[in-house]
C-alpha cells in the first residue's frame, strides 16, 4: 500500500505468440470443423449431441469470462487487477457463440422430441408446452440471450480497454454502474439457455434448480481456465512482478468455494427429488443410475467435488502454482464430463465417446483458443489502467 | 491507568519495555529489527490487524486450521454413525418405501454437524492458543486499541529466570538497553511499563 507510490508497474504488453503454437490452433480449428462437418453429413443423429455438449460447455467458458469480470467491477475488487483481462479475454469467443447457435438450428429435429409435432399431437404434457416449446420461439431465446452477453462485453471489455490508455477512473465507475444491470440478465438469460439448450433434452423433465447447477458448472470451470491461463502467462514471464502466489492462493480459494457450490447445488437438486420420490422427476435421475451411467455419475460426485475438494483444502497446495495447474486441468475435464452426463443419457443407453465428440471438442477448443490468442495479441495482457492495479501488487507482496 | 515511569520505586513486577511507533510501516520495520535481535519474549499491540506483521514479527503459521479439520472429519463420522445406528440398526423405520440405510437423507445432518463441530472447535482452540480469556494481564494503554501502535520488549517473567536466559542464545533483557534500542528501531516514544492484573 504505502510503498505503491514509490514504484511503477511495469507494462507487459500484449502477449506474443510463436507461429507454432498459432498453427497448432490452426490446425486443431480446421481438423474439428471438417469432422464435424463430415459428422453432420455422416451421421447426424449421433453429432448433433456431440455438437450440443461442446457448443453448451464452450458458451459457458466464454460468458463465464464476462461475469468474472463484472463481479470484480461491482464488488470492487482489489485482488484480481492482475487477472482480469485474462478472464475478459475469453469473451472473444462470444462471437462464434452466436454462430454455433445459428448452426444448431440444422439439428434441433435430431435432437429435440418435442419438435417433432407427431409426437406433440395427443401428448397432454408436450402440448401444454408447446407456446414454449416452438423451434422459432426458442432459437430467438437463445440468440437475445447470446446477443446480451456480446453487447454487455463490448460495452464493460471496451471500456476496460480504454482505461489502458487513459488510466481514467471513470471507466470503473462506469463498469460498477452497468455491472448489477448484467448480472440480473445474465442469471435470467443463462437459465433460459441451460433450461432449453439441455433440460428441454427431456422435455417431460423439470427442475427448478436446473439453472443454477449449470451456473455452478459455468462458474467452476470458468475459474479453472482462468488458472489455466493465468499460470501459463505467469510462465511465459508476462506476470513478472505483478503476479505472486498471494494471487494464486486467492484463485485457488474461490476454486475451493465453487467446487463446494457445484457439490450443494447439486447434491439438493438430487435430494429433493430423490426423497419426494414423483415419477415425473425421477425418470431423469434414474436415467444416469444405470449400470452403465452409474460411473459416471459417481465420478461426478468423487472426481468433480472430492478431489478438488480435498487437494485445494490445504493452504499450501492453493499457493502451489504447479498444484493448482493441475488441478484446473482436471476441474475442466470434469466440467467436460459433467455436461456430458446432462447431455448424453437422453440419448444412448451408456457413455459413448468417439471421433465425433473428440472432433467437434477440437473444433470449439481450436476456436476458442485462436480467439484467446487474438485478443491477448491486440491488447495488453493485463488491465494496466485498472486504479486497483498499483494496490493489488504491492498490497499482495508480504 | 497508572503512568509508569512515575512508579518506579513500586513493589510492581516489570513487564517490560513499550515503545510506541507513528504509523503501521514503522511498527513493521521496526518490529523486524526487534525480530533480529533474538530477544527472548516480544509482542506487538495495534488497534487493528496490520497486514505483513506476522511476518515481521516473525510468527510460525498457526495450527488452529488443522484443530478444524480434524474436528470436522470427526462431526462428519458421528453425524454418519448416529444415523446408520438410529435408522438401520437400533430402530429400523420404513419411510417411503426407502431402505433403511439411505445415505442421501444423512447428509443435510453429516453436514451440519460437520460445519458445527469445525465452527466451535475453531472458536474453542482460537481462545486455547491464544490463553484466552485472560484475567491476569491489563492493557498497558487504552490508547493502544485506538489510534497507537507499539511494541513491547517484555521481561524475564522470574528473578530465577535472568540466569537461566543469560546462560540461553537470547539476548538479555534490560531495561535501558531495550529503551535506547526502541528508540533507535524507530520508536517514538518510549516508557516502561508494569504488570498488572484485572483485580
Amino acid at each position: 500500500m504505502h510503498t505503491a507510490h514509490s514504484h511503477e508497474i511495469r507494462n507487459p504488453g500484449k502477449l506474443e505468440v510463436s507461429s507454432g503454437i498459432r498453427n497448432l490452433f490452426i490446425a486443431l480449428a480446421a481438423v474439428g470443423v471438417l469432422v464435424m462437418i463430415v459428422a453432420w453429413t455422416q451421421d447426424p443423429k449421433r453429432f448433433w449431441p456431440a455438437f450440443v455438449h461442446n457448443h453448451f460447455y464452450f458458451l459457458s467458458l466464454a460468458v463465464g469470462g464476462l461475469f468474472f469480470a463484472v463481479i470484480q467491477w461491482v464488488t470492487s475488487a482489489m485482488w484480481s487487477a492482475p487477472i482480469r483481462r485474462l478472464a475478459e479475454s475469453f469473451t472473444s469467443f462470444l462471437p462464434w457463440i452466436l454462430v454455433s447457435t445459428v448452426v444448431l438450428y440444422f439439428g434441433l429435429k435430431d435432437i429435440y422430441l418435442w419438435t417433432d409435432a407427431t409426437k406433440v399431437q395427443g401428448d397432454l404434457i408436450l402440448e401444454g408446452k408447446a407456446g414454449y416449446l416452438s423451434p422459432n420461439f426458442f432459437m430467438i431465446r437463445l440468440v437475445v440471450a447470446v446477443l446480451i452477453w456480446i453487447v454487455f462485453a463490448k460495452v464493460m471489455i471496451g471500456n476496460s480497454i480504454r482505461q489502458d490508455e487513459t488510466k481514467d477512473p471513470v471507466f470503473t465507475a462506469k463498469n460498477r454502474t452497468w455491472g448489477p444491470l448484467f448480472l440480473i440478465l445474465f442469471a435470467v438469460s443463462f437459465t433460459f439457455t441451460s433450461f432449453d439448450l439441455l433440460m428441454s433434452l427431456d422435455p417431460y423433465w423439470f427442475s427448478t434448480m436446473f439453472g443454477v447447477y449449470c451456473f455452478a458448472g459455468l462458474f467452476y470451470s470458468t475459474l479453472a481456465l482462468l488458472a489455466i491461463v493465468t499460470i501459463a502467462m505467469k510462465r511465459k514471464g508476462m506476470l513478472e512482478g505483478i503476479l505472486n502466489e498471494n494471487h494464486l492462493h486467492d484463485l485457488g480459494k474461490f476454486m475451493f468455494a465453487f467446487t463446494v457450490f457445484w457439490a450443494y447445488i447439486g447434491f439438493s437438486q438430487y435430494m429433493l427429488i430423490w426423497y419426494a420420490n414423483m415419477p415425473e422427476e425421477t425418470g431423469y435421475f434414474i436415467h444416469r443410475l444405470t449400470p452403465s451411467w452409474k460411473p459416471v455419475s459417481a465420478f461426478l460426485m468423487f472426481g468433480k467435488f472430492f478431489v478438488p475438494f480435498f487437494i485445494l483444502l490445504p493452504r499450501g497446495n492453493k499457493r502451489s502454482e504447479k498444484v493448482l495447474w493441475n488441478v484446473a486441468w482436471f476441474m475442466l475435464v470434469a466440467q467436460w464430463i459433467d455436461i456430458l452426463w446432462l447431455v448424453q443419457p437422453e440419448f444412448y443407453s451408456a457413455p459413448k465417446l468417439s471421433w465425433i465428440d473428440l472432433g467437434t471438442f477440437l473444433g470449439f477448443a481450436g476456436l476458442f483458443g485462436l480467439s484467446v490468442i487474438r485478443f491477448l495479441s491486440k491488447h495488453t495482457v493485463v488491465a494496466v489502467g485498472d486504479p486497483k492495479l498499483p494496490e493489488s501488487v504491492f498490497h499482495h507482496h508480504q | 491507568m497508572s503512568n509508569g515511569q512515575l512508579s518506579v520505586s513500586t513493589d510492581k513486577q516489570i513487564a517490560g519495555v513499550l515503545g510506541y511507533f507513528d504509523d503501521p510501516h514503522s511498527l513493521i520495520q521496526g518490529m523486524s529489527r526487534v525480530r533480529d535481535a533474538n530477544y527472548e519474549s516480544f509482542d506487538a499491540f495495534t488497534p487493528y490487524p496490520v497486514h505483513g506483521l506476522d511476518a515481521a514479527q516473525g510468527l510460525k503459521r498457526s495450527p488452529l486450521p488443522y484443530i478444524t479439520f480434524i474436528f470436522g472429519v470427526t462431526g462428519f463420522l458421528c453425524a454418519l454413525a448416529l444415523q446408520y445406528w438410529t435408522s438401520a440398526v437400533d430402530w429400523p423405520l420404513n419411510v417411503g418405501g426407502k431402505p433403511f440405510y439411505s445415505w442421501p437423507a444423512f447428509v443435510p445432518v453429516m453436514f451440519e454437524l460437520t460445519v458445527l463441530l469445525a465452527g466451535l472447535s475453531t472458536v474453542a482452540g482460537m481462545f486455547a492458543l491464544n490463553k484466552l480469556p485472560n484475567i491476569t494481564k491489563k492493557s498497558f494503554d487504552p490508547a493502544l486499541t485506538n489510534n497507537r501502535f507499539a511494541i513491547i520488549i517484555e521481561a524475564p517473567a522470574k528473578v530465577e529466570d535472568e540466569v537461566e536466559s543469560a546462560k540461553s542464545n537470547f539476548k538479555p533483557f534490560g531495561e535501558s538497553e531495550a529503551a535506547d534500542f526502541l528508540k533507535k528501531a524507530g520508536a517514538s516514544e518510549v516508557r516502561t511499563v508494569y504488570q498488572e492484573g484485572w483485580f
